[in-house]
């Protein structure tokens, strides 16, 4: 049978067509249910008799229908694994697919389950539940209604292949199928029509066996607040939004929520260079960090400045009701931070308010419970981990048992009259402070994939044991005899480059530099690769490592371990002693590399005049003209910049931190540097000159200038003046910023220049022009990245493309595709910053860690002067952090000090804070003490308190006798407020 | 045209009938033969139509596009019309041999239209000077029995009323210009009006006298025919446009005669159209037809 589907649809070009597309009807389709004699069954039954559940509202054994609503807002339940013998509709297939991809995709993995006997019957196509859409029907009334039927249909079927006798003779009650939907209206439908029909919630709540599953149900209202008054404007409808925004009245842009300011964020709109300021909650409207959101801007003389006010949210508990209080407290804050910017009038940006949410981006959230101030009550606060995202409502019976847990929730809601948004408990990851569990966190909030290798992908490695066969000789230059030799930090498993120098006949040097051939253990277009390219880069956490391709390959095949015969893709140069390239040439080979050095081991031959063996004497060459080249790169004008950088001695058993050192550089990292950048730039310019459309290159733009402002003014502030009009003029400017009595103040210069940096990015050659190549910070043309595919995808591509250039691989279709290339290069760039920020949050996790229960006075640095505190840079710990000076969240506080006249009073004019007669400008050394405030087990944060200079009043007594003064330290400023709400 | 072969002895038969007023099928000279009308018969299109007349066969779809106006007419939407003689009616339509004749109905199709009194181009406007409607009229010619334009023109004006356009809403951008926003909805449609819409009337003319719907011998037979299109305006019928076809001419009188009859036989036939167009919506429903004359 057939029928025809009809539909007009709007062209690109503004054509409208009507669309004719047949749809033909089956009388083959298979209900799926073991009990059924008469369906044509083409695969296994999915549908069994075996699992019943014990459910008080059908007290028989059914199966489910699940409408559209209930799969999109209760996942949650549904992947858990309680319900089974469910059917699945391609209508709620589709319609959930249509809605949201990534509910789509959790989805379909469960239907793909065999173990949860999810079936999905294909009801658009079965010639008895085909619903033709109706005259004066919406499409989704359409669906209910297909729902509907299909549902009559299943269980008008089931029933009548159960034969009274046999279930008479086997005592069993008959199967029913029945429906769960949140819909009322379709619920009413459904009851007219004599179909079992339940709410998810009502479901969910009469089962027995399973009580702990309803803090899975996603809630999308609390009755306590239906009568609330709305806290927020309403949102405007799609509609609405749709017409403003293509009106040019509204402005679209993904909203970014302040780290430091919860009330305050931005909106990042094309037409707006620096993003459109949001300020006061009212104004950000229930908007959650990464929305896409539509923006209402202020007129002109409503605009203010981004406040330098770090702000967190007080404590609150679920069953607050909004005082006014607080309300009284939040105005003034914001009363403040416009009283602020208005004085600045320069400062000013463009201001808006959101009026409307495009689309939502909620994904799942950790975090984890707040302590309830009141027993046994059922409403729980969630504060997630991420600064950014407000607190969430959710409602759980297992609060005592999750209350040190970290835990995953999600948002459902955020309804006018709440001033929270509205979520549910998904799972939890464990409890709170184990290193697992908080690694599982910082993986999880960068959205860095960490699960297993699936079987597909391991299907693709290589067949243990690997031996190199003769004809991958055949096909490689041999490079076994020479004396290579790997250079990394102590610990590398996955060794990824080795070098290699020797004397030539004509006097000249020969330099190599191997790099593991990865690309010929992953083919393109495979699982494996896919993987790969969807990781992008290996992720480091302190202890741990999250690898890119799987471990067969990182640590041990692609790894050019010592000893060991492995493929490698070479390059090689002939140079002369004073390092001018006189030629080079790429090759695959095969080398055995003669040593697997630390750089400290190498450091160690180089210096030891006694070792004249071969590596020793490869090893000082190449160090002589790696000296060379870097002094060669900065007259270019490359930037030496610097980032407080700090490695853990983790236990190897409990996996906590013992000791904290800064990292070292050694004579040897520049030397494997400069070597390694020689070879990206060789093999850069290389592809790029073959590849003109696809070659993958990275650049790093020039920063604009008023990205140097911070940086500038600094130094103006000390006496020094940083020019910033070219790469060169900076990085002599920085050369000169020295300080005879502060030896740390060109490190702190550099830092400051690090943050002014733009990231640098991956691209296609084709998509830029030839001077937006340029790699800022290396002061290089051209760049790439080449020799690392152990633990970057990218270089994986740049391998592919040099291995076809040079006619030792097979070149194909996806390769020199623009688009596709550019794709990948879009998500290696996030992936590169995720796991940037991923290592990041990890050694702060560490240092927490470390701190716990010690007390420690260390030298520091004022990095910047805030309005209300100083950013302090701690050099042993490359830590940096903040010295409130001022409580403004804490008035009482406040009142004391100013009492005892402590009052510190900010300079606009060259950024200083005056308290009596001590001045603290940037860049001032310091004394303070750290010590972990775990008041907020969630944020455990490092409290940075003064002890030197010593204001009284202020600062801590510096320590005499360590012991005594650990019993009576003076509470925290956090401590202090939360005695103040006992009271 | 496609010619039937016939002796001098037929055609002195066929003369005779019509002086007699009974014509060889025994039709009078004011008669027309049993016609057949289906709408709605391709799904492909946004109207269609079918139209069999004793032996004459035509097939019309309309097809919608979004068009700029004419900057001349910026209120009006536009038709287009084409015709395809398919080398199915005969074998002289094989190759290019059809396309005179295509050719000849297209433009007394066009004539018949061209007035904004016969058709009213307006309701295919969406936005004055910047969007309309521009209709494609595909005529199908799958069997040829003659007075093809009387048919032609028939199917024609039934696929016009069968013609379903998507509910088009307007918003004003910035700069006046316009996007257009479709309903989701295939069901909410606008309908073109035809009560305007002309239809063409084959005067044939035979001996000393003057028949309508003439069979492919008849006209065989003709010297001259005048194609008569009339319009109805307020319940009066209009003459939209006339067309000469065969070599023979027309005496004054005589062609003064064939208008009048043209345009009481056409004013009839209109009626007839709408009335049985009507019934057959009625029958059929907002929704899909079942599909029961065509290609069955």
């Amino acid at each position: 049978m057939q029928t025809l589907r009809e539909f007009t649809r709007k062209t690109k070009r503004g054509n409208i067509l009507k669309i004719v597309r047949e749809h033909y009807l089956r009388d083959d389709i298979g209900c799926g249910s073991e009990l059924c004699r008469n369906c044509f069954q083409n695969e296994v039954y999915q549908l069994t008799s075996q699992h019943e559940i014990q459910c008080s509202l059908f007290k028989f054994p059914h199966y489910i229908v699940v409408d559209t609503n209930v799969v999109l807002d209760q996942i949650d339940v549904l992947e858990e694994d309680v319900l089974r013998n469910v059917i699945v509709l391609t209508t709620v297939l589709n319609e959930v697919k249509h809605k949201s991809s990534s509910i789509y995709k959790r989805f379909n993995e469960l239907v793909h389950d065999r173990t949860r006997h999810f079936y999905v019957f294909v009801n658009e196509h079965h010639k008895d539940t085909y619903a033709d859409r109706e005259p004066d029907e919406t499409a989704n009334d359409r669906n209910d209604r297909a729902i509907r039927i299909a549902t009559k249909w299943y269980d008008d079927h089931i029933r009548a292949s159960q034969s009274s006798k046999d279930l008479e003779r086997t005592g069993k009650t008959a199967t029913r199928v029945i429906l769960l939907t949140d819909d009322a209206g379709n619920r009413a439908k459904a009851e007219a029509d004599g179909i079992l029909v339940a709410s998810a919630a009502e479901y969910v709540k009469s089962l027995e066996d399973f009580p702990l599953l309803m803090d899975k149900l996603s809630h999308k209202s609390f009755d306590s607040e239906k009568q609330a008054l709305p806290q927020y404007p309403p949102h405007l409808s799609m509609k609405e939004l749709l017409e403003g925004l293509r009106q040019k009245k509204l402005l679209q842009g993904a909203f970014q929520a302040s780290r430091e300011n919860y009330l305050e964020g931005s909106v990042n709109v094309e037409s707006f260079e620096k993003g459109i300021l949001i300020q006061g909650r009212e104004a950000l409207n229930r908007a959650v960090d990464g929305d896409l959101v539509a923006v209402e801007l202020l007129p002109e003389s409503e605009w203010s400045a981004p406040s330098e006010i770090v702000l967190e949210e007080n404590n609150v508990y679920a069953d607050d009701v909004p005082s006014e209080e607080r309300a009284e407290q939040e105005k003034d804050m914001l009363q403040q931070v416009q009283a602020a910017s208005a004085a600045s009038a320069e400062e000013r940006s463009p201001t808006g308010r959101i009026v409307g949410i495009v689309r939502r981006k909620w994904r799942q959230y950790c975090g984890i419970l707040q302590p309830s101030l009141i027993e046994d009550t059922s409403r729980h606060i969630f504060v997630p981990a991420d600064r950014k995202i407000p607190r969430i409502r959710i409602e759980t019976r297992q609060a005592a048992k999750l209350q040190n847990q970290r835990i995953i929730v999600t948002i459902d809601t955020w309804p006018r009259n709440s001033r929270y948004p509205h979520g549910h408990f998904v799972r939890s990851l464990g409890p709170l402070g184990d290193m697992a569990t908080e690694n599982e966190v910082i993986l999880l909030e960068h959205d860095v994939p960490h699960c297993k290798f699936s079987e597909e992908v391991l299907s693709f490695l290589p067949k243990m044991p690997w031996t190199i066969k003769a004809e991958d000789y055949a096909k490689r230059v041999d490079l076994r005899d020479l004396y290579i030799c790997s250079v990394d930090p102590p610990g590398c498993t996955d060794i990824d480059d080795a070098l290699h120098c020797r004397q030539l006949p004509n006097g000249n040097l020969e330099v190599g530099v191997h790099i593991a051939d990865v690309s010929h253990f992953i083919r393109p277009g495979n699982a494996l690769d896919k993987e790969a390219a969807a990781r992008g880069t290996t992720v480091y956490l302190v202890g741990k490592r999250i690898d890119m391709v799987p471990e067969l390959l990182s640590s041990n095949l692609c790894s050019l371990v010592g000893g060991v015969e492995r493929f490698a893709f070479s390059c090689v140069w002939e140079v002369d002693h004073d390092a001018n390239v006189i030629s080079k040439r790429f090759h695959k080979s095969v080398i055995k590399s003669k040593r697997a050095m630390t750089y400290e081991e190498a450091q160690v031959l180089i210096d030891d005049p006694a070792d004249q063996g071969e590596i020793a004497k490869s090893l000082r060459n190449l160090n002589k003209l790696a000296k060379i080249l870097k002094k060669r790169r900065m007259d270019n004008g490359a930037l030496v910049l610097a980032s407080p950088e700090i490695r853990f001695q983790v236990d190897s058993e409990t996996h906590e931190p013992l000791e904290v050192e800064a990292k070292q550089m050694r004579e040897t990292n520049s030397m494997v540097e400069e070597f390694m950048l020689l070879a990206n730039i060789t093999v850069a310019e290389h592809i790029a000159a073959e590849f003109t459309e696809c070659a993958v290159l990275r650049r790093h733009p020039r920063p604009p200038p008023t990205n140097f402002d911070p940086l500038v003014k600094a130094a103006r502030y000390q006496g020094y003046q940083v020019d910033i009009e070219s790469g060169l003029e900076l990085a002599h400017s920085l050369d000169k910023c020295v300080k005879e009595d502060n030896p740390y103040f060109n490190t702190m210069i550099r830092i400051l220049t690090t943050r002014c940096m733009m990231q640098a990015v991956y691209f296609i050659s084709g998509s830029l022009q030839k001077e937006e190549y340029f790699h800022y910070g290396l002061a290089a043309p051209i760049y790439t990245h080449f020799t690392s595919p152990i633990r970057r995808y990218s270089d994986i591509m740049v391998h592919r493309l040099l291995a076809a250039s040079i006619g030792a691989d097979s070149t194909y279709a996806q390769l020199l595709e623009r688009k596709s290339n550019e794709e990948l290069c879009h998500n290696l760039n996030y992936r590169h910053k995720m796991a940037q920020y991923a290592g990041r949050a990890s050694v702060a996790l560490n240092t927490h860690l470390f701190f716990r229960g010690k007390e420690e006075d260390e030298e520091g640095y004022v990095l910047f002067v805030r309005k209300n505190a100083l950013q302090v840079l701690i050099p042993k710990y490359g830590l940096e952090g903040t010295l409130y000076l001022k409580s403004d969240k804490d008035g009482k506080d406040g009142l004391e000090r100013t009492k005892a006249q402590i009052i510190f009073t900010f300079n606009e004019e060259d950024h200083t804070q005056r308290c009596g007669n001590f001045v603290f400008h940037s860049f001032d050394p310091v004394t303070v003490r750290l010590s972990l405030d775990s008041s907020n087990v969630q944020h455990e944060k490092l409290v940075f308190r003064l002890v030197k200079p010593y204001i009284k009043g202020f600062s801590v007594e510096p320590k005499a006798g360590a012991d005594d003064k650990e019993s009576q330290a003076p509470p925290p400023t956090k401590k202090s407020k939360k005695d103040k709400k006992k009271k | 045209m496609a010619y039937v072969a016939l002796s001098e002895a037929e055609k002195t038969f066929i003369l005779h009938g019509v002086e007699e007023d009974f014509r060889c099928d025994g039709r009078s000279r004011r008669d027309y033969r049993p016609m057949e009308l289906e709408t709605g018969v391709v799904s492909n299109a946004s109207g269609s139509a079918r139209l069999r007349l004793a032996n004459t066969d035509i097939l019309v779809g309309v097809k919608t596009e979004i068009d700029v106006p004419s900057p001349l007419a910026p209120e009006y939407g536009k038709l287009e019309f084409f015709v395809d003689c398919s080398a199915n009616a005969t074998p002289d339509f094989e190759g290019r041999g059809g396309s005179d004749l295509a050719q000849e109905l297209i433009l007394s199709l066009q004539n018949a239209y061209e007035s904004p009194q016969a058709f009213d181009y307006r309701s295919l406007c969406l936005i004055p000077g910047q969007q309309c409607w521009k209709l494609y009229i595909d005529i199908l010619v799958l069997e040829c029995g003659g007075n093809l334009h009387d048919a032609v023109s028939l199917a024609a004006k039934a696929a016009l009323f069968n013609t379903k356009l998507p509910r088009v809403t307007a918003t004003l951008l910035d700069a006046g210009i316009t996007d257009l926003i479709i309903s989701d909805n295939p069901y909410d449609c606008t309908r073109i009006g035809i009560e305007t819409a002309p239809l063409l009337v084959t005067v044939c003319k035979i001996g000393d006298y003057c028949l309508v719907d003439p069979t492919a011998e008849e006209e065989g037979c003709s010297t001259v025919s005048i194609v008569v299109s009339v319009s109805m305006r307020n319940g009066e019928p209009y003459l939209s446009g006339t067309h000469m076809t065969g070599g023979g001419s027309m005496h004054r009188d005589t062609m003064q005669n064939c208008l009048q009859l043209g345009l009481s036989i056409g004013e009839q036939l209109n009626t007839l159209l709408t009335k049985m167009l009507k019934q057959e919506q009625d029958r059929v429903g907002p929704k899909r037809p079942k599909t029961v004359g065509f290609l069955k």
